[in-house]
């Protein structure tokens, strides 16, 4: 059948995402997205930055994994080729109508909670802030359920850092590949 | 519209069901049309990574799910050629004799039009030819049948922790039934335990359509087609016969594919929604839909998982996602001191970090850097097993037709399920019994999860009364007599067993029906 034991195939051009930078079309990591500053597709500048530090609050270092690139790509793609864990959550795209939503109604409890938008409090507000969306809608939240946005949102911080071969050797875990990734995430 | 070649067969779906007619149907001469929604994977697209593996699941429309316990159709339902069981765990069990005569023993749900005695020559052919590893001895609770052609596949470190926990409280365990090969069967190579099943296997040692019946399909002459969205089926001028199938390509340009028979195995909630998105004036309420059933008796198996952390490394990444060890010590008997139904504990299936059902998500609750640190002791430390728990066949558990349409203009299905009062008591016990399990294991801290849910079922059950169910034992709808439907949406009772072996066993007696009925079908 062509495919051996524990065989990897080079070709098979399966760890990385597509991003375009000009008119040119490149496979990069979301990591190497983000450290390139290649352009957003659909995220905003205010969405990128509530995505890094929602991202970051919810599992330290999602932003510099990038986050908001892996986001970004995702939502500006067909649906059906999209990796997002939405996809197995019944969300009706358009999925970037999820995330536009959602900060939204993070931002309006923020202000209802702190006087301030998600990115203005400090650490310590956005984690209790978070705490408050993890099982129902705090002040201020409306749209899709807050503990919806919590777990999708979750894991996607959790996608970005540990869904990768470099995220399994962070955590000493041999990613043992039937077909690798060819890039590393 | 494009007018295709008139076929003998036309299957709407390349799944478990699908696949295998496909195979049984041309291998007797048929011209047999697959009409597939999603692409043609091959098995190098089948990547090791959580990420990659969401592709195979549903995509071209949602499916809008509305009461307490809506039916989760995103991670259950596949797109492309293997459907959902290109993703599945290969759990391959057979249903109890119990599971076929409830409402004869219990006044519970419906009797399958069949026994367990009827259905075991297909369930040992079918083993045979896919190939499945067990102990069969040792699954004290399994029904009469051939043993298995394969010795068990192997258990790991956290399998063997949590079958102390059991064995500690009078519970038995037995090496999971797997269609997975514990050693080289009919040219497809053995397993080697990196548990990315639900990514798709693509050496081929997890027996998906891909490895088995497509092949064979395709050797023996029947055409799949990729990309083609069945969007209804039509009926003779008359309405007493079915004539083929409409389907949208990839460019949503309608074709015609006219055919002598016609099979759905579109799983259990696409299958609806065509047969209700098919209505003519002969059949106002969709195809096959006299009794009014079609749509109804939706049912998941209600399922948890118990979680433990362990004062030693479980090397929970390695062995098989559907796990090494099985108990079915409170299956048999149904009717419980304060509840009713079955259940099956699935014991050590094998963990990534990420991913619905992967490490991280053991702890929803958890986040920052208290995740972090939960990661990194959990990787090496955590044990777990699940819970495949039955429902109940509820009139109201449901699909309709939405009021929103998909990109094509075709209405969406929309979902309406929750629990009765005994899957949930039934959920109540087992996690308060794996509570007790993982502490008598040793487990330093032991808690479970959220009530989930596993499998699709019903919704164009089988039964002997054409005034309350939608088709016969073959799958062969009571209202139209070349309209046969296939996949676990036959299932008038759920059991607790994973379906996929028993979608096979009932493909194949229905396949066979076909090919000696011929000449009243065709």
């Amino acid at each position: 059948m062509g495919i051996g034991r524990r065989t990897v195939l080079q070709n098979a051009g399966v760890g990385t995402l597509v991003f375009m930078i000009g008119q040119r079309q490149v496979w990069l990591t979301p990591k190497e997205a983000r450290a390139a500053s290649v352009p957003f597709q659909t995220l905003t500048p205010s969405q990128i930055a509530i995505l890094d530090a929602l991202g970051d609050t919810l599992l330290p270092g999602a932003a510099e994994a990038g986050i908001a690139h892996f986001v970004d790509q995702q939502i500006s793609i067909e649906p059906r080729d999209a990796l997002l864990t939405l996809r197995y959550l019944d969300v009706a795209p358009p999925f970037a109508r999820f995330y536009q939503q959602g900060f939204a109604a993070l931002d309006a409890t923020s202000e209802a909670l702190y006087r301030g938008v998600f990115v203005s409090l400090d650490d310590g507000q956005r984690h209790d802030l978070v705490r408050h969306i993890v099982d129902g809608n705090p002040p201020g939240w409306n749209g899709i359920p807050a503990p919806l946005f919590y777990f999708a949102l979750r894991s996607d911080a959790v996608d970005v850092v540990y869904g990768t071969v470099e995220g399994f050797q962070k955590l000493n875990l041999p990613y043992m590949p039937h077909i690798l990734p060819d890039r590393s995430w | 519209m494009r007018r295709e070649v008139p076929a003998d067969v036309v299957i709407v779906g390349a799944g478990a069901a699908g696949s295998l007619f496909a195979a049984k149907l041309a291998q007797a001469g048929k011209r047999v049309v697959v009409l597939e929604a999603g692409p043609a994977w091959r098995l190098q697209d089948l990547v090791s990574s959580q990420l990659w593996a969401r592709r195979l699941k549903w995509s071209p429309g949602p499916v809008l799910g509305s009461g307490t316990a809506a039916i989760g159709n995103g991670f259950n339902a596949g797109f492309g050629t293997g459907g959902s069981a290109l993703h599945h765990y290969a759990n391959w069990f057979r249903m109890h004799p119990e599971d076929f005569t409830e409402h004869s023993d219990y006044g519970r749900g419906f009797d399958w039009p069949m026994t367990y005695d009827d259905l075991r020559p297909y369930y040992d052919r079918i083993q045979s030819e896919v190939g499945l590893s067990g102990d069969a001895a040792a699954e004290i609770w399994r029904p009469a049948g051939d043993p298995y052609p394969m010795p068990p596949l192997a258990n790991f470190r956290q399998g063997e922790l949590i079958a102390k926990g059991f064995a500690a409280l009078r519970l038995r365990t037995a090496p999971t039934p797997h269609a997975i090969n514990s050693t080289e069967y009919n040219g497809r190579p053995a397993c080697i335990y990196d548990g990315w099943c639900d990514a798709g296997c693509p050496i081929g040692a997890l027996a998906n359509p891909l490895v088995v019946y497509l092949p064979q399909a395709q050797q023996a002459g029947a055409q799949i087609r990729p990309w083609s969205y069945a969007t209804r089926v039509l009926t003779n001028r008359s309405g007493t016969r079915v004539s083929g199938v409409v389907y949208k390509d990839r460019n949503g340009e309608d074709h015609l594919q006219p055919a002598s028979v016609v099979v759905l195995s579109a799983f259990a909630i696409q299958t609806p929604r065509l047969l209700l998105n098919s209505a003519t004036h002969q059949h106002p309420r969709g195809l096959a839909n006299s009794s009014d059933a079609i749509g109804r008796y939706m049912m998941v198996h209600i399922s948890g998982t118990v979680y433990g952390l362990f004062d030693e490394d479980t090397e929970p990444h390695m062995g098989v996602t559907g796990g090494s060890l099985v108990s079915q010590d409170n299956y048999a008997e149904k009717k419980k001191s304060n509840y009713y139904g079955s259940y099956q504990w699935l014991i050590g299936g094998a963990l990534k970090p990420n991913d619905l059902l992967g490490i991280a998500n053991a702890r929803t609750e958890v986040f920052g850097g208290a995740l972090h640190e939960f990661m990194a002791h959990a990787a090496h430390a955590i044990g777990s097993m699940a819970l495949v728990g039955q429902d109940q066949p509820l009139v109201e558990n449901r699909v309709t037709i939405a009021a929103q349409n998909d990109k094509f203009g075709v209405p969406l299905a929309q979902t309406t399920h929750q629990f009765a009062p005994d899957p949930l008591k039934l959920y109540n016990a087992a996690m308060a019994e794996g509570l007790d399990i993982f502490r008598a294991a040793g487990a330093q801290e032991a808690w479970h999860g959220q009530i989930g849910q596993q499998h699709i079922l019903g919704g164009t059950i089988m039964g002997s009364d054409p005034k309350a169910s939608v088709t016969n034992g073959y799958g062969q709808t009571h209202d139209l007599p070349n309209l046969f439907i296939a996949g676990s949406g036959l299932f008038p009772t759920s059991g607790a067993v994973n379906p996929t072996f028993t979608i096979h066993a009932l493909a194949l007696r229905a396949a066979e029906f076909i090919q000696s009925h011929w000449g009243s079908l065709s």
